[in-house]
């Protein structure tokens, strides 16, 4: 390795110089070799509560692996509606340079001719960096899961549809929809397929071990639909197959209290020897009151 | 003892950007001690998480990961770590098909963990089964035993089996002896030999779960990370992996994942012959492998790897033949 | 009284050597200390630096360490079993040497510990282990053991003390020595008079300590024996090795006992009573601990050898390759040498008889040595994909250092105690004198008369 070094000093220098280079530029902080990426999207929740987030990344244009997130940057959300922004809310970004704006399920949108919502993201020019936007439009689909066994099938159906503003309920077409069950750490798909005419029926063909409680989490979702965005729906059922007994180690070798004999052959054993080291030792008292006391009978010839 | 004066003033210099950093600082002047700070500090800790940000007024920074971020809430004290995650079982299923010696899962948990180049949790060994059959790459962190030897041996309680299977070392507990180590037959655990600047570094409260910030003269090991699994997160090791080699989950589940696909546990090992290192010994690990079968790669595309590593597997005879034909 | 008469001679005797301190003496004191010193410093390096100024790194936790810690706490233990038979059985020629071993007995209890807890990460958390006791831990037998061995020996070299401290108290006044030891003599005598009941009763509870003392052996060699063979490993999980570490265990006691008096003799003139018969029968018994411990080595290895489960082959392998001068020095010339000198009968003499208990004493370090470290770098998983300096081990100057300064210890605490006492106990010369069939039959009431 050494000597490769030194056979290459040229390239070595030009590295060298390369790197105190890129350094001196790191120090002026210029940024026009980065791109902002700003991202906008809303997800409905399984509680149908609405997310609302911006990722807010700058990329290296020489260095692909190069992406800094932005920091701390404040994010505004706004409802627009007639070219008339209502502020729905602001957020920073996190060290990722995720911003998020959760809106309950009672919140109240303005909704356009169409039927749909429009959300605007905006994150306000500094001294460095230039103001960036980004509109969605969403329609708000009202997802249902439901979860039944039918002729002892496992059953899933899904229902969709939109409300109008005079609360008549219109079934929603081609929308795709994939289902998952839900794991620890992750999901496992088990079904995808087009919402039509509003629902969408599957009977479940794997059998789950669910919780240790026989629960299994069920969650369908709607990707990055064009109409209606991110949605996700779940319930939980009881269809799990667990039925493991669960059973705690005790008195084991790797457990904190040891197998029982153990303690009692100590417990013997310790005793038998302390007790010994006592006697001798009481023995050993009694010798010297027995000295003690001939020590005084000597002592009136002594002084004689 | 100088690497230790000049690993402290690097500490202190970490602390006084943190300090810039939440008090957003205003001149060019501070701009430009922040960069230089930076610069400097690249130089002097190469370990630990180290992560880069563009702030709003147009810095790039490189911070600690450390310093802004913290979970408080997510700290788990030694005495609640002893516990476990309830109603879990974890379980870590290896597909050596799939392993080609990247060595991203060692770097990622050495990053997770706060370890220094050559000190690891999971290592990658090069092992042969018989003369005849081809040897295969094959990581190795702790099994996490059902009837863990080590735990059996610790005089104090310092390393400790839970309920959802992880075995843990709790550093302000363990005194040191190292029987421990003397008593796994997988060499799963390692020693901190001297005391090192990052030990100091209390900006995280310590946690057998995360076993950072390390201790002086104890011993440590893979844990796991079960930090990261409340959070509902893979192991860095898995997470790191780019082949989607290590498979993690919970066994009462029945179902692994490699963060790509999810699979059935019981199934996987039925379907593959999954099996368990050393299970002669009875030491019941959690830890499963599936045999080298059908290989995604070479063996030689393993040793794509720094000199450095490389010289770690001269002594494998496989490798020694592999020199001679001028193979690697 | 005869008696009476014959205590102030022999206290004449041995008086001059408690009295003054010659100028070699001095100047080996002197040098021991500066030994002890060095052993302090390397000791401080290690407590500030930490572990990493050892040997000792991932794959061999346990060093040279280790190695002392057993060998000392063997012999140790050997002195024990030995002094417990000695007394137990009444052994007419135990007289001479019963002191010795009951000094070596305490002195490398003490000592062998010590190197225990260097092997420990933090000395600061000792404490834990009586904290957070798991009984589960051969760790946790191995210190109770201990600290009950270091009581037992205490006492037990305290009562056979004790008839001396009064022929020392009653004799010291009229002699020139300092006034702090004659008021010790007085503290430790108890008012000890030699009267027909306190002596039965200090030969009743000498007898039951001798036997305690003896089991107590037994039991800590088994735990220290476990601490290995209680694991996976190969080399060491194995089911003889508790009877194996007790007759090495002997076999390196008796081999230090043996040169302990030799030095004795030679450096404390007590020709007259360490005599060749003592190595003669130090000897025998040397020659039969040899011949058991080299038939426990061979059976260890040999069934290794035929089964051989490839880990253990492994651990073979490396035994005849990497270590190989280092086994045939601990297993062959360590057990053959010492059998070969001692079988012969002119062999028997002061001098060979030492000559092969520092074979054997040569040999047992080694063995320990060959049982600690290459089992630790012979892992079920190879070793692989590790730091090239963290492959094999070598003692650091520092282990080596403190493991000098040990002996050094050793031999100071030694000398110091020499200074204090004598080293052969006069009761038992006075009691072989007055009554030597009394002694022989065992029979306590006929003593006293």
């Amino acid at each position: 390795m050494k000597s490769n070094l030194y056979n290459h000093t040229f390239f070595i220098s030009i590295i060298a110089a390369l790197l105190l280079c890129t350094n001196g530029t790191a120090q002026e902080n210029d940024l026009s070799n980065f791109k902002m990426r700003f991202d906008f999207k809303t997800v409905k929740q399984a509680d149908n509560s609405r997310l609302l987030e911006v990722t807010f990344i700058a990329l290296n244009k020489e260095d692909r692996k190069d992406q800094p997130p932005v920091y701390k940057a404040e994010i505004q959300f706004f409802n627009i509606q007639n070219d008339e922004e209502i502020l729905l809310g602001s957020s920073k970004t996190s060290k990722e340079g995720v911003a998020q704006l959760i809106l309950p399920e009672n919140q109240k949108y303005n909704i356009d001719g169409e039927g749909y919502i429009n959300l605007r993201a905006r994150f306000n020019s500094t001294d460095a960096l230039s103001e960036e936007e980004e509109d969605l439009m969403v329609k708000d689909l009202h997802l249902d899961l439901n979860l039944s066994v039918i002729d002892s099938v496992k059953t899933v159906t899904l229902t969709a549809f939109t409300i109008d503003s005079l609360g008549v309920k219109t079934p929603v077409n081609d929308v795709y929809v994939t289902t998952y069950v839900k794991a620890m750490l992750s999901k496992k798909n088990i079904d995808e397929g087009i919402i039509s005419d509003g629902e969408y029926t599957f009977a479940m063909s794997q059998s789950f071990a669910g919780n240790t409680k026989g629960d299994l989490t069920i969650s369908s979702i709607i990707d990055d639909n064009d109409e209606y965005g991110n949605i996700i729906q779940e319930k939980t059922v009881h269809w799990g197959t667990f039925n493991k007994q669960i059973k705690t180690d005790e008195n084991k070798l790797w457990t904190k209290a040891a197998p029982i004999w153990m303690y009692v052959v100590l417990t013997i054993l310790l005793l038998g020897v302390y007790v010994n080291f006592i006697y001798t030792i009481v023995n050993l008292f009694k010798i010297k009151k027995e000295g003690s006391e001939l020590e005084i009978k000597k002592e009136p010839y002594r002084n004689t | 003892m100088k690497e230790n004066k000049a690993e402290e003033s690097g500490t202190n210099r970490r602390k006084f950007l943190k300090l810039g950093l939440l008090s957003s600082f205003t001149a060019i002047a501070g701009s430009s001690i922040v960069t230089s700070l930076t610069a400097q500090e690249e130089e002097k800790e190469p370990a630990g998480e180290v992560i880069r940000l563009l702030t709003p007024d147009g810095k790039i920074v490189e911070v600690n990961a450390s310093n802004i971020n913290n979970y408080p809430e997510a700290l788990i004290t030694p005495e609640e770590s002893r516990k476990g995650i309830p109603d879990r079982k974890f379980v870590m299923v290896i597909d050596l098909a799939k392993c080609k010696n990247a060595r991203k899962c060692v770097e990622g948990c050495q990053k997770g963990h706060n370890l220094d180049y050559g000190q690891e949790f999971m290592k990658i060994k090069l092992l042969q089964d018989n003369p005849t059959s081809e040897p295969y790459w094959f990581p190795k962190n702790c099994m996490h035993c059902d009837e863990p030897p080590c735990v059996t041996v610790c005089p104090t309680g310092a390393t400790f089996k839970r309920e959802d299977n992880i075995v843990l070392v709790d550093n302000e507990r363990c005194i040191g002896c190292k029987f421990c180590v003397t008593s796994c037959p997988y060499s799963a655990r390692i020693f901190n030999w001297e005391h090192k600047a990052k030990f100091d570094d209390k900006s995280q409260p310590y946690s057998p779960e995360t076993s950072v910030p390390g201790a002086t003269g104890t011993v440590t090991k893979c844990d796991f990370c079960p930090d990261l699994l409340r959070q509902g997160l893979l192991p860095h090791c898995a997470q790191s992996c780019p082949e989607g080699v290590i498979y993690f989950g919970d066994k009462n589940e029945d179902l692994v994942t490699n963060g790509q696909e999810t699979l059935s546990f019981s199934k996987l090992l039925t379907d593959r012959g999954g099996y368990r290192h050393l299970e002669h010994l009875g030491t019941k690990p959690n830890v499963y492998y599936l045999p080298p079968v059908d290989r995604l790669y070479e063996l030689e595309d393993g040793f794509d790897v720094s000199e450095e590593v490389k010289e770690r597997y001269k002594d494998v005879p496989y490798v020694q033949e592999l020199k001679k034909q001028g193979k690697i | 009284m005869n008696i009476e008469s014959r205590k102030r001679e022999l206290f004449k005797e041995f008086a001059p050597r408690l009295e003054t301190t010659s100028m070699l003496t001095k100047i080996y004191i002197g040098f021991l200390i500066v030994i002890i010193l060095a052993g302090l410093y390397a000791f401080y390096l290690q407590m500030s630096e930490g572990q990493i100024v050892t040997g000792m790194r991932d794959n061999v936790v346990w060093g040279i360490y280790e190695v002392n810690f057993i060998l000392l706490v063997c012999i140790s233990y050997s002195g024990a079993f030995i002094s417990g038979i000695l007394h137990f059985f009444h052994t007419p020629w135990k007289t001479a040497i019963a002191r010795i071993v009951e000094i070596i007995t305490v002195l490398s209890l003490l000592i062998g510990p010590i190197y225990i807890l260097l092997c420990m990460g933090r000395l600061d958390r000792l404490h834990y282990l009586f904290m957070y006791p798991r009984i589960q831990s051969p760790i946790t037998w191995d210190i109770m053991a201990i600290i009950t061995d270091i009581v037992a020996c205490f006492i037990y070299l305290y009562l056979t003390f004790i008839p001396d401290f009064a022929i020392l108290r009653d004799h010291c006044e009229e002699r020139n020595i300092p006034k702090w030891i004659k008021k010790m003599y007085k503290t430790l005598a108890i008012g000890y008079q030699d009267t027909k009941t306190q002596r039965n009763r200090l030969h009743k509870i000498t007898r039951t300590m001798s036997a305690m003392v003896i089991v107590l052996a037994i039991v800590a060699y088994s735990v220290l024996a476990w601490i290995f063979s209680l694991t996976l490993q190969p080399g060491w999980n194995s089911t003889i090795f508790a009877p194996y570490f007790i007759i090495g265990g002997l076999f390196s006691g008796v081999a230090f006992i043996i040169i302990t008096m030799y030095l004795v003799r030679k450096f404390y003139k007590l020709e007259k009573y360490i005599r060749r018969m003592h190595f003669k029968v130090g000897g025998i018994i040397l020659l039969i601990l040899a011949m058991l411990y080299g038939y426990f080595t061979f059976t260890e290895y040999f069934s290794r050898w035929f089964s051989h489960k490839a880990i253990d082959t492994n651990l073979l392998d490396k035994l005849f390759t990497r270590y190989f001068w280092e086994f045939i020095l601990a297993n062959y010339v360590g057990i053959l040498v010492p059998i070969g000198i001692l079988f012969f009968k002119k062999f028997r003499t002061i001098k060979w008889v030492t000559i092969a208990a520092i074979i054997a004493l040569v040999g047992v370090w080694l063995n320990r040595y060959l049982i600690v470290i290459p089992t630790l770098e012979t892992p079920y998983v190879p070793i692989q994909d590790t730091r090239i300096d963290y492959l094999f081990y070598s003692a650091s100057w520092v282990e080596i250092t403190l493991s000098i300064a040990g002996i050094a210890t050793f031999l100071l605490m030694f000398t110091l105690i020499g200074k204090i006492v004598p080293l052969v106990p006069m009761n038992y010369i006075l009691d072989g004198r007055t009554a030597p069939d009394t002694v022989q039959n065992k029979d306590n009431k006929k003593i006293s008369e």
